[in-house]
């Protein structure tokens, strides 16, 4: 086999045990978004939108650098956008025969400026301050995909294949936990419509469209190590045929580096034996047929980025105070614990989904349109769904770009996203006058108190918001069906750039005191609701002895 | 030789069978129900500083192993395995007295032994942190496990039940030919406390039908019309007086364990062992108990029944 397909079916492999591994309890020593972390643009378009240096961000920069030695080996051998796009081909472009001038770099290179003006409106934009990384950053798309549609896939196929296959005793009982994601439906439709383009040419995402392709072809104009072809040659036109980026000239002598992806295909199959890849092969004798994209189109990308950013900027969700006294936030806009402040948020998020792959209970989710264009895709807990896991910090430790910090349990303990706060006309105990303690039997945080008032046979429910940290567990376990009569709301929330939460937290006077002293607990000792009063007792049946006298769930004698 | 050793064994065997016999009879003739040591006990209360050893005498004192368990036959522990905590925690049953049923199901010849609960916190941490697995892993046959995919439970009438007409039940509680409860002694905060009985919550699906839509207590005593364990082994070597079911809560070490092979005897004597929120209760305090005896479905008249302590 070729040395190439063993290196992307490792790589591949890697990638999606990386991948698999980002969940809680997430293993120490690990690092599972160093893909991420390799990719170019992700470290380019960081650096310009935010202006720092972050030594995460190296990877990217040595990828851009053995590019400039080696061409673009990245494209061919590790990025599992490229390979799995290969994988695809396979029965995608099956039948498909192409001569050799038809799939010469001059026969195929009226999109590849594409590439550059994608590159230069993610570019422009992040001039402008605003990341639209995740649009084309095959890391982010490739990620997102496989954690957001196809883990949940594999799991929801575990389940149904599994009793039709258990013959085996021992697989009899085997069990996946589902996973379901907001946007999966468009996640996996930007993907197929990727994949579907390979019917046009191969790889035509990496060809013509990949910003992080683009950025890479322009250090490998004329890498160190290169393709040679020597004068054994006799022009069969074979190469040209099968190179999978149609980066071979007409003449076969002359290939086009910035698109070759050193597959070292041409090689292998060369009759002549004629191909080498060695340093300082062949010079490009002329510029070839030049489709690179012209000033006008330049123009027009670097235009619609800075628009765009701006357009961003003027969005009514946008997050930055630049005269407002206060911005417009979605109340329901929970961020993970340990996420950075929104403006700094959203510039850092990659909107890869590691976070939402990872989080245990499935509260993370991608958010459609609620943080405003510019949030697309970026991760939002859902409490109502599920709630935070008390002792898991997760999230922050999959980030690649750190923009959910990654804290210490204590430290995520305190960083509190949100406030508890409780809608009478829904709660079974103010509205309806039912004995349910719910809310408070589940908060990890003894945040809820239970008071008796006046009208009222039973106590009802009250938050201590300088207890409560927002995690989710009484929205999520609320007996009422429909909309919770408890939920969270961003008030109170502790976003910091930097330094202590722990600090912050007695700073600001909050105490969060967890019921628990086991440090694995992932979640409130019970809940396994109790006595949602959903049914009510009778009152006589507790005779004259008042009921809190008992403990709960005894009866007088 | 063999043969020799077979009719020796016979004759003493007989001889025993008889004697068991004759021994029975009189103390019906005499209308005792106490007095007489060979009498199988009602319930069996094992004292001691060893949790495995409590769970084997009592079981011993209760007929042995072999009265319950046949050679080749499937069978299902439910202890309690539903919390990410420790035994120290005692929210969970403690793993020396499941692995000491489940070596006694092993040595009785079960083919199979399945140690179950669907449990509430995340499965994998509650089934590392309870120990059980990794307790019961040199116990042959056996596995352990959290069930909690749909596609394992069945929806099965419950023919006797007062408000509960059907229920989503493990399938593999079906179809075993042993239940055995293990569960831990603890407090809860909806249905007083967590034993045997609440504990059969373990092997169904829906529960949050049982606690909104029934009445939590009259819903377990429909349920175990259809999940009856034919031995119920109660861990008692710490209790969860208060704070139950998950905890934390106070804590008291009682050292003993309980065993009947009748579900709510067992769980009234538990009750009446143990000091809940810091005061003493009568078993038919607790409503499902007390619903459970009214129904006849076990005895909850501990003064008449043949309770034995016993040292292990």
């Amino acid at each position: 086999m070729r040395f190439q397909r063993i290196t992307q079916a490792v790589s591949l492999s890697v990638f999606v045990g990386l991948l698999y591994i980002a969940a809680h309890p997430y293993p120490e020593g690990l690092q599972s978004d160093f893909f991420l972390r390799l990719d170019p643009l992700i470290s380019v378009v960081t650096v310009l939108t935010t202006r720092e240096w972050y030594w995460y961000l190296a990877p990217g920069i040595i990828v851009l650098l053995v590019t400039l030695l080696f061409g673009r080996i990245f494209c061919g051998h590790i990025c599992p956008m490229g390979s799995t796009l290969d994988v695809l081909q396979v029965p995608l472009r099956s039948g498909t025969k192409l001569s050799a001038k038809e799939s010469s770099y001059e026969a195929t290179a009226q999109y590849r400026g594409w590439k550059y003006i994608v590159l230069l409106f993610i570019v422009a934009a992040a001039c402008g301050g605003i990341s639209l990384v995740h649009l084309g950053s095959p890391l982010s798309l490739a990620t997102r995909f496989y954690g957001l549609v196809l883990y949940p896939l594999a799991l929801l196929a575990g389940d149904v294949v599994t009793p039709l296959v258990a013959t085996l005793p021992s697989l009899g009982n085997l069990q996946f936990p589902q996973k379901v994601f907001a946007t999966n439906a468009f996640v996996a439709a930007m993907f197929v419509a990727i994949a579907a383009l390979v019917r046009f040419q191969p790889r035509f995402w990496c060809r013509n469209l990949c910003p992080a392709g683009a950025l890479m072809g322009l250090v490998a104009a004329v890498p160190l190590v290169r393709r040679k072809v020597s004068d054994a040659c006799n022009e069969c036109g074979l190469c040209i045929r099968k190179c999978p980026m149609s980066a071979i000239s007409g003449d076969p002598k002359q290939t086009v580096h910035s698109e070759c992806i050193v597959c070292q295909r041409c090689r292998s199959l060369c009759p002549q034996s004629a191909i080498s890849f060695i340093p300082f092969g062949h010079e490009p004798r002329k510029l070839l047929y030049k489709p690179d994209p012209t000033r006008r189109g330049i123009l027009l990308a670097l235009g619609s980025g800075f628009l765009t950013a701006g357009l961003m900027h003027t969005g009514i969700n946008q997050p930055r105070q630049r005269s407002a006294e206060r911005v417009l936030v979605d109340s329901r806009l929970i961020r993970p614990p340990g996420a950075l402040p929104e403006p700094q948020f959203l510039t850092q998020c990659v909107r890869c989904g590691e976070c939402m792959k990872a989080c245990p209970t499935n509260t993370l989710q991608p958010v459609w349109l609620a943080a405003g264009l510019e949030g697309l895709f970026s991760p939002v807990m859902t409490p109502r769904l599920a709630a935070c896991a008390t002792n898991c910090n997760a999230c922050g430790k999959v980030c690649p770009t750190g923009s959910i910090r990654d804290v210490s349990l204590p430290e995520k303990q305190h960083a509190k996203v949100g406030t508890a706060w409780i809608v009478q006309s829904n709660c079974l105990a103010w509205e309806q006058d039912k004995r349910c303690l719910v809310c408070d039997e589940v908060c990890p945080y003894k945040a809820v108190s239970f008071q008796p008032v006046a009208d009222h046979r039973n106590a009802v429910p009250f938050v201590l918001e300088n207890r409560c940290s927002g995690c989710g567990w009484c929205e999520n376990k609320c007996p009422v069906a429909g909309a919770s009569a408890i939920r969270i709301n961003i008030i109170g929330e502790v976003r910091l750039a930097s330094g202590s939460y722990i600090e912050k937290a007695q700073e600001y006077g909050l105490v969060f005191r967890s019921r628990s002293t086991v440090p694995d607990r992932l979640a409130p000792g019970m809940f396994d609701t109790p006595d949602s009063g959903a049914v009510s007792r009778p009152s006589t049946e507790h005779g004259v002895i008042p009921e809190e006298e008992l403990p709960p769930g005894f009866t007088p004698k | 030789m063999p043969r020799n050793t077979d009719r020796r064994e016979f004759l003493k065997g007989g001889l025993l069978t008889t004697a068991a016999v004759m021994a029975g009879g009189s103390s019906i003739l005499m209308g005792s129900t106490r007095s007489v040591a060979s009498e199988t006990p009602d319930i069996v209360i094992a004292h001691g500083p060893n949790p495995a050893g409590n769970a084997r005498s009592a079981v011993e004192a209760l007929g042995g192993i072999k009265r319950f368990v046949k050679r080749g036959d499937k069978v299902l522990i439910k202890p309690n395995m539903s919390f990410a905590s420790g035994p120290e925690r005692a929210a969970n049953t403690n793993p020396a007295v499941v692995r000491e049923v489940a070596m006694m199901c092993s040595e009785a010849g079960a083919s199979k032994i399945s140690i179950l609960d669907n449990c509430l916190n995340a499965p994998a941490d509650c089934l590392r942190l309870s120990k059980i697995p990794e307790t019961c892993k040199s116990v042959p046959n056996t596995y352990v496990d959290h069930v909690k995919a749909k596609r394992l439970f069945r929806e099965v009438p419950v023919k006797d039940g007062l408000r509960l007409k059907t229920m989503s039940t493990l399938v593999e509680a079906l179809e075993a030919d042993v239940l055995i409860a293990v569960p831990i002694g603890k407090s809860h905060a909806a249905s007083g406390v967590s034993l045997s009985m609440k504990g059969m919550m373990g092997l169904i699906s829906d529960r949050i039908a049982f606690h909104s839509r029934y009445d939590l207590h009259e819903a377990i005593v429909d349920m175990i019309t259809v999940l009856k364990p034919r031995l119920v082994v109660i861990d008692g070597t710490r209790i969860l007086s208060s704070g139950g079911p998950g905890g934390p809560g106070k804590v008291i070490p009682l050292n003993l364990v309980v065993a009947s092979t009748d579900m709510v005897a067992a769980d009234a004597q538990m009750v009446a062992l143990g000091t809940w929120y810091g005061k003493k209760f009568e078993p038919g305090q607790v409503r499902h108990i007390r619903l459970a005896a009214e129904r006849e479905l076990g005895r909850i008249d501990l003064d008449k029944l043949n309770v034995v302590n016993i040292k292990a």
